[in-house]
């Protein structure tokens, strides 16, 4: 996992839910320990769509439950 | 005790659900659908809308007559607007009737049952309404239906109240609100003695006559909120304010 993405995954959790940074580790589950919920799933992945320049479906972050989830998914979108 | 003609509350109530399911389907299945056909999709989808519209104002001014119930609407001229997020609390089963009569035109948000109701589901789906899930699709209709021009009536609380439970808002309509509202803009609903809630059957119809109390409130500008916070934390503060102004509004005389 790219150190970089990690920070630019995290610098946006931050930005947009005003979380605290060392709360954030890879294994930080979105749902039960960041607490977002699918309204912030919808708000993120516009924010990911932003910031990655991509087109991004729903299959793209079906699978992501963890931070490192989403960085990996952030990674297979930057390189398509 | 049971007073206030009762009996004939009964009948009347009932036949006021038989006319509502025959409407829906003779509407439904007939008219709307050729109003759609004869035009482009979205004057299509306003021309049903209106229609929809004047028929449930009609319906609404049979009730009193049949004298299962009285109403009063103050504000509702102020509906309608370009871009307005209409919010309203969800006491009974009829709310949405008053908002969709007296704000033609307006698109709505509704919940899934009602899609799948025999009854309902075919004018909501001539007047191409929102529907409330998955949460990207109701979240991204929404916002284009407001940012077309377009008002839409959306209820916080996703589904009717639970009565002597607290009031609690889903964060979906502030977060829509942030995104693309020109102006947000609350319906206060009141029915006394209660009815029609999710507690009680239909036709466990109250003591005496019901008598519905709407209020238009002040707009709400969420552009300041929209400019000074990213948007998940706009829309919990707006949320917030929402549920505050509710409680206290329905808490008064």
């Amino acid at each position: 996992m790219s150190a970089q993405i990690f920070e630019m995954v995290r610098g946006s959790l931050v930005e947009l839910f005003g979380l605290d940074p060392a709360r954030i580790s890879p294994q930080s589950r979105l749902a039960d320990d960041l607490e977002l919920d699918s309204i912030d799933a919808v708000d993120l992945v516009d924010h990911m769509k932003h910031l990655t320049g991509r087109k991004i479906g729903p299959e793209d972050f079906r699978a992501v439950h963890t931070v490192a989830d989403l960085v990996q998914a952030t990674e297979r979108l930057l390189r398509s | 005790m049971r007073s206030d003609a009762y009996w004939w509350r009964w009948l009347a109530t009932g036949l006021c659900f038989a006319v509502f399911g025959a409407a829906s389907l003779g509407l439904g299945l007939a008219v709307l659908p050729l109003l759609r056909l004869t035009a482009a999709p979205a004057k299509g989808r306003l021309r049903v809308r209106r229609v929809l519209a004047a028929a449930v104002r009609a319906y609404l001014r049979l009730l009193p007559v049949l004298g299962v119930l009285s109403w009063e609407f103050t504000g509702a001229e102020r509906l309608g607007r370009p871009g307005q997020l209409i919010l309203a609390n969800h006491p009974t089963l009829i709310d949405v009737l008053f908002l969709l009569g007296f704000a033609p035109g307006a698109s709505c948000v509704v919940k899934g049952s009602l899609w799948r109701n025999p009854f309902t589901r075919w004018p909501l789906l001539a007047a191409g309404y929102v529907p409330n899930a998955p949460t990207g699709l109701m979240i991204g209709e929404a916002t284009a239906a407001l940012a077309a021009g377009q008002s839409v009536i959306i209820f916080p609380e996703g589904t009717r109240t639970v009565p002597g439970a607290a009031l609690s808002f889903h964060r979906g309509a502030a977060a829509i609100a942030i995104r693309a509202a020109a102006v947000v803009t609350p319906v206060y609903i009141r029915c006394d003695p209660p009815t029609l809630t999710k507690r009680e059957p239909w036709y466990r119809i109250p003591p005496r006559r019901v008598h519905f109390s709407l209020r238009t409130g002040a707009d709400i500008d969420v552009t300041g909120l929209r400019a000074r916070a990213s948007g998940p934390l706009a829309a919990r503060e707006l949320n917030a304010r929402l549920l505050d102004a509710y409680v206290r509004e329905l808490a008064g005389p």
